[in-house]
């Protein structure tokens, strides 16, 4: 395929400034801006078709910022409803390949700006844009036949599509939040990092996201269709042996054949007994704080030393390498949203310690009574000063009561 | 060499229990030969004789061509083999030498116990001497245990390069490779020295950015200009300044990586530029003083100092010139020698030296007249041109001189200025010229007198970003490391360094630079008046453009990939170089590019890299280090083992990396081949479709439409296909017939051929 | 006779032969079997009077019926011009090959036994037929190239002028096409 600008990973997380922008599209300046991604049926998708309602790049003042709906309308005889989420982060992923052309946000914050130079090289119209999606969908992901693009920057029409696009999120959200590992029939398993840990396994779950964050379980689910050959792949449940630690027989099974035997018995929600196995690529790490018998949490952008004294490099040679070590887990930092993180060690509970900028993020994962009983590096830089403050606040695991 | 465990041990300190001793510590010559056999059978030794004949005895000299055998027996390519050894040993000697120096100065200095602390984000503080002699040092004393190991490895290896030694040309190329490691652990002691010695930055990525290029120097100031590489006395002259408040007052700049090390210690002193500068500048007579220390100084560098009207200070024992040794004279007496006497010296006192030549500086700057030749003048000068163009023949370039000078004789500028920026001022265009027309001095007519910048060397990458880049990396969404490395023999100029930098970062590789080339690259401004310097983060990261600093920094660009098997991937690291070299050769997408080498060191240090598994890029002048280790990716032998099965793979695995050691012709070819060599046979789909984008794309660009015709041979499934190509490259591989194949669970070649080296320890 | 460059004098007592007459020089590549024309990237950067280099290259290899291996980035040029090559190793790789008598040569029809460079890179061509001349006795060497090379096994002498070079191409074509 030949574009006007250059299309490639490259150009992911290139920004486009102030002083480079032609226009924008949606942003804070503007009301009227949304994205979607929808499935139908093979019938009702032409493929390759791109309309453009309303003024093309081309027609719009520089310098301004303008409405923009896009629409994406993808078929294929295997395309499941789960998987509409997973194919509208695409547009933010393939829109951010191409040169000078800046996407961020989703939904109905979604925010576009396009640079000088890629208008001069001749990106002048969203039809191009609409090229490159229509190219990058089947080509990534084959179980996709048919895509077809409608890009809105009439505001009026913008404003008449946003309702229905609202109705399809709250939907959705409704979905995310009734699926629970009891309400699914299969989980999914992840083996990219055996490349440098050879005997991890993820087990992804609807209410754990994988060690590094980038994986949850619909983005699971659409990658064991697209392969099943694929370093993702279905894991089935079988028996629940412990409701607590949470141990399934199957996800045992896979994972003993996965890791070749080093591990066979593998909790999903607990530090304790046979945690789950870590990579090295792990956004953030749980470890047991022995003093307190409590649960601290250290990201790998935590640059000074935990409450324990090890800083997140030390931590993370120690745990990682695919080896269960008990009363440590790597872990995505989502999981800390998860009503199943660490279920069998009293959950949230039972955290005393996390970074401030993390406290800060899960604020409204956290109730309100747990939330002042955390400490921060702000309250404790070491074991004496956390131990002085959870007796202070009567944080639950100085009295036992975290279960 | 000692094989005594219990000495091994107690050398190694092996009750020191951070990691078990892993099977070689302390390696010899043939503790490691298996690795190198196992390698080279692969990447074969290609041989380009640079000569016919072998003078190096008295039966001598003996005709080797084409099958004729010496005196001695040997024949071209054992003779051409043992050619490279020696100049590897010379490489090796050169680091190790400048690294003992630093090591007792700095331990006379602060005492053998002083402490080696890199900071809070270095805890793997030398990976190379970790991993290849199982020693974790300490304090500066453990560092000259490690230069005491690299001089009993030199001692045999230079000894197996005598008449009637070693016979075959693939134990010379072992023994080259031992070389080439010793150099990487030589130049790691000598940069964690100068970093703890003098505290250079470490731990810290955005160091500052320095003023670079002749144009940068205030010549209204006293000038002192160091050449070399070993920072000792100028670093001293820095210290003389500051404890003076005269730092202001005076301008410290250098060539080569010595202007390196002096900018790590402060940054107010000024990088003239690379090596290849040295006549160009001495001759414009800014210098008012010159340091010489060691390697790569120019070697009449008193005759030129004499034609500039600048003072000498001579300061090593490997470069004394000739020159009266005046290092137990009272200072004074010295200064009064050099301003009054006019004499050239030898200060092999580094703190003596640096305060004298601050001192004569200041002394004799007043009394001297700093200006460059006008262009009216120095095209009266190049008017005496009669166009013989004996000087063109000269140019080890092949540059068209003697066409220039004609035509800026007859008031055209742009085709000298264009000659000038390809030039290495060698000055060999100068003596063949029967006018003797001063050459080099015209062109400084049309040199540009711009300022550049360069950020000064930040030393080890930290652990903590090897954590953060280390899964990307081994999965391959990074698409690799590119060390732009060495010294500035260049075929087309500086301009082509940055080129190819810029063409890395802007598609988010990992950029490193170091020696000249970090100099060459700053020598470049983008349309909107950036370096590439000024132009990229300075973080080991996508998109990362990074100076670890001088020619001994080099280390740490070996030390990166190694702690990524280490740190990232918790391979054991201690005295276990083989599992950690096949995990790099097999894991980790790095490729060196020195495209301007041109000393013995390069050609060590390239060796040392291909040991560990890194291919090196070279640009063409290589070609006279006469061997090459390349493969032939259809008929090689590819083989290897599936490290979770502990099963030879069946089916043929694509050939990467494709060569450890090749030259390429030209820039355009060079990016497209260094993209291929950054893939590594453990990609993952997605890491594989991004290195397979990068190349398709960069073959497009510059050879042409179409795909590379060994495409095929990367692709495992269609999951390997850049979604960007995906249906182009699908009708072609049907074209051609391509068959899917497996992807090798963990590609390993320990237990392929006989090892000490424990296969459990890749798990 | 010294080649222009100083850098390729050659040390060493097998030199080669100079061919003036590019009736002689057509006539030994007819005589070979399987030849092969090395193109470097000089083709591509350089102009002979007002026409490209690459141009009287390709003239020859079309008047000789010889397969070309484009080395560097001599590729990019031909494919502009709808100039399909035979090869594109580069350099050190196709000298690499070269070296193996069993190599089945870029036809796939058996190594060649005459291999001809014009436009590589006056000192990396030298080494390359330096490594040809000692290591692959099976083959003939030729430098087509104006500044000559001591180390093939027939090279021209020095040829100062443009129009002399000229000269020579278009003697050449004529007599490879006879």
């Amino acid at each position: 395929m030949k574009f006007n600008v250059e299309v490639g990973p490259q150009f992911e997380g290139e920004r486009v400034r102030k002083d480079d922008l032609y226009i924008e599209f949606g942003g804070p300046k503007v009301g009227a801006k949304v994205e979607l991604a929808t499935i139908k049926k093979m019938d009702e998708v032409e493929h390759g078709k791109i309309t453009i309602i309303g003024p093309d790049i081309g027609d719009l003042a520089e310098g301004g910022s303008y409405p923009l709906g896009v629409q994406v309308e993808v078929a294929g005889p295997e395309l499941d409803k789960d998987m509409e989420p997973v194919f509208e982060r695409r547009i933010h992923q393939y829109c951010n390949y191409i040169e000078g052309f800046m996407h961020s946000a989703q939904r109905n914050d979604v925010w576009i700006r396009i640079s000088k130079d890629a208008v001069k090289k001749g990106l002048t119209s969203l039809e191009e844009v609409g090229k490159v999606l229509v190219y990058l969908y089947p080509s990534e992901l084959p179980i996709i036949e048919k895509v077809a693009v409608t890009f809105i920057t009439d505001s009026k029409k913008v404003e008449e599509f946003l309702p229905s696009a609202l109705t399809v999120y709250k939907e959705r959200d409704e979905r995310v939040k009734g699926l629970t590992e009891e309400v699914v029939d299969e989980f999914y398993g992840c083996t990219l990092c055996q490349s440098f840990a050879p005997t991890h396994v993820c087990i992804i779950t609807p209410e754990r996201v994988s060690l590094c964050g980038a994986v949850n379980w619909f983005d699971g689910r659409a990658a064991s269709k697209i392969d099943p050959y694929g370093p993702q792949f279905v894991v089935e449940k079988g028996e629940l042996l412990d409701a607590n630690t949470t141990i399934y027989s199957k996800v045992n099974e896979v994972v003993a054949e996965k890791s070749m035997g080093a591990s066979s018995v593998f909790c999903l929600h607990s530090v304790f007994g046979n945690p789950h196995t870590s990579c090295g690529c792990f956004e953030s790490i749980a470890f047991y704080i022995p003093e307190v018998d409590g649960v601290g949490i250290l990201t790998r952008d935590f640059s000074g030393e935990s409450v324990n004294g090890s800083p997140f490099s030390t931590m993370a040679g120690e745990l990682s390498g695919g080896k269960q070590v008990e009363g440590y887990i790597g872990m995505g930092v989502e999981y800390l949203r998860s009503p199943k993180f660490l279920k069998g060690d009293g959950g949230l509970r039972r955290v005393v310690w996390m970074p401030k900028v993390v406290k800060e993020r899960m604020k409204d994962s956290i109730s309100p009574e747990m939330f002042d009983k955390i400490a921060t590096e702000e309250h404790a830089k070491n074991i004496d000063e956390l131990t002085e403050f959870l007796n202070k606040v009567k944080h639950p695991v100085m009295s036992g009561e975290f279960s | 060499m000692s094989k005594n465990k219990e000495e091994t041990l107690k050398i190694i300190k092996g009750e020191d229990a951070w990691e078990p001793v892993g099977p070689t510590p302390l390696p010899d010559i043939t503790d490691l030969r298996n690795w190198s056999m196992r390698l080279l059978k692969t990447y074969k030794p290609f041989y380009a004789p640079f000569c016919d004949l072998c003078c190096n005895c008295t039966y001598g000299k003996c005709d080797l061509t084409a099958g004729k055998k010496g005196a001695c027996g040997i024949d071209i390519a054992t003779h051409q083999a043992r050619w490279v050894l020696m100049q590897c040993c010379m490489g090796l000697s050169a680091h190790g030498a400048h690294g003992r120096h630093l090591i007792d100065y700095l331990i006379n200095k602060h005492g053998k116990d002083y402490k080696i602390d890199l900071g809070l984000q270095v805890d793997v503080e030398a990976p190379i001497i970790r991993t290849v002699m199982g020693l974790k040092p300490e304090i500066l004393g453990d560092l000259r245990t490690v230069i005491e190991y690299v001089e009993r490895g030199l001692i045999h290896l230079v000894s197996s390069t005598h008449t009637g030694q070693e016979g075959h040309y693939l134990d010379f190329e072992n023994k080259s490779l031992h070389a080439g490691m010793l150099d990487l652990l030589a130049m790691e002691a000598a940069d964690i020295a100068q970093i703890a010695g003098y505290n250079y930055p470490t731990s810290i990525a955005d160091t500052p950015l320095v003023e670079l290029g002749w144009g940068a120097i205030d010549k209204t100031k006293p000038v002192i200009l160091a050449i070399g590489h070993n920072a000792a006395p100028i670093n001293a002259t820095i210290d003389y300044l500051q404890n003076n408040n005269l730092e202001d007052k005076v301008e410290v700049c250098g060539i080569c990586c010595t202007a390196h090390d002096v900018t790590r210690r402060s940054d107010r002193a000024k990088v003239v530029g690379h090596l290849a500068r040295q006549l160009f500048f001495i001759r414009c007579g800014i210098a008012d003083v010159i340091i010489t220390d060691e390697q790569c100084v120019r070697t009449d560098v008193p005759e030129e100092a004499t034609r500039a009207g600048a003072s000498l200070i001579a300061t090593s024992d490997k470069i004394c010139y000739g020159l009266e040794d005046v290092t137990e004279k009272e200072i004074d007496e010295i200064v009064k020698m050099i301003t009054e006497e006019k004499k050239q010296v030898l200060i092999l006192d580094p703190d003596k030296a640096g305060e004298v030549a601050a001192r004569v500086a200041i002394a004799i700057a007043p009394g001297r007249k700093k200006e460059f030749i006008n262009e009216k003048t120095a095209m009266k000068l190049a008017k005496e041109c009669n166009g013989c163009n004996l000087c063109s023949e000269a140019c080890p370039n092949l540059l068209s001189v003697g066409k220039s000078v004609k035509e800026f004789a007859d008031g055209e500028v742009d085709k000298l200025s264009e000659t000038f920026k390809l030039c290495f001022t060698c000055g060999k265009c100068e003596q063949k010229c029967p006018k003797n027309i001063p050459i080099i001095k015209i062109m400084q007519a049309v040199a540009t007198k711009e300022t550049y910048k360069m950020r000064s060397g930040r030393g080890p990458i930290h652990d903590v970003e090897i954590r953060q880049v280390g899964s990307p990396i081994v999965l391959g969404t990074i698409p690799g490391i590119v060390a732009f490395v060495g010294c500035s023999n260049y075929p087309k100029g500086d301009k082509e360094i940055a080129e190819m930098m810029d063409e890395f970062a802007r598609r988010k590789y990992i950029v490193v630079a170091s020696g000249c080339a970090a100099m060459a690259a700053g020598m470049v401004k983008d349309k909107e008046g950036k370096t590439i310097w000024e132009k990229y983060p300075p973080g080991f990261e996508a998109g990362g453009v990074l100076n670890v600093g001088s020619c001994v920094a080099n280390s740490h660009i070996a030390g990166a990939a190694i702690k990524v098997a280490n740190i990232f991937a918790k391979l054991p690291g201690r005295a276990n170089y083989e599992c950690i070299a096949d995990y790099i050769l097999n894991r980790v997408g790095a490729c060196g590019v020195a495209w301007g080498a041109y000393s013995q060191k390069a050609l060590a240090i390239g060796t040392g890299f291909n040991r560990w598994g890194v291919p090196v890029v070279l640009g063409p002048h290589s070609a006279k280090y006469k061997r090459l280790y390349l493969s032939r990716k259809e008929e090689d032998d590819w083989n290897i083992m599936d490290g979770r099965t502990e099963k030879m793979m069946d089916e043929y695995v694509e050939p990467a990396p494709e060569h450890l050691a090749i030259v390429i012709e030209s820039k355009e070819r060079a990016i497209v081949s260094i993209a291929k060599y950054c893939i590594r046979r453990n990609d993952t789909p997605v890491g594989r479709q991004i290195k397979l984008n990068h190349y398709i794309a960069l073959y497009k660009k510059y050879m042409g439409e179409g795909f590379p015709d060994d495409l095929h041979l990367f692709i495992r499934k269609p999951t390997d296909v850049p979604m960007f190509f995906k249906r182009e490259v699908m009708d072609y591989l049907k074209k051609i017939g391509w068959k899917p194949r497996q992807q090798v669970g963990l590609p390993t070649l320990i237990n392929t051929y006989p090892t000490k080296a424990n296969i459990a320890d890749i798990k | 006779m010294k080649p222009y460059w100083d850098v390729n004098v050659l040390t060493g007592t097998k030199t080669a032969k100079i061919v003036e007459d590019p009736v002689q020089w057509a006539s030994i590549i007819k005589k070979s079997i399987r030849p092969l024309y090395i193109l470097g990237p000089d083709t591509v950067d350089r102009n002979i009077g007002d026409k490209l280099f690459l141009e009287y290259c390709l003239d020859v290899a079309k008047a000789g019926n010889l397969p070309i291996c484009a080395t560097a980035h001599v590729r990019k040029k031909m494919s502009e011009m709808g100039v399909e090559t035979d090869s594109a190793y580069d350099i050190i790789e196709i000298i690499n090959h070269l070296k193996d008598p069993e190599w089945q040569g870029v036809r796939k029809e058996g190594n060649h036994d005459l291999i001809m460079f014009t436009g590589v890179r006056c000192d990396l061509a030298e080494r390359g037929l330096a490594t040809l001349k000692h290591f692959a006795p099976h083959l003939k060497t030729m430098a087509l190239c104006r500044f000559s090379h001591p180390n093939a096994d027939f090279a021209l002498p020095v040829i100062r002028k443009d129009t002399k070079w000229q000269e020579y191409f278009d003697g050449l074509v004529a007599n490879l096409i006879n």
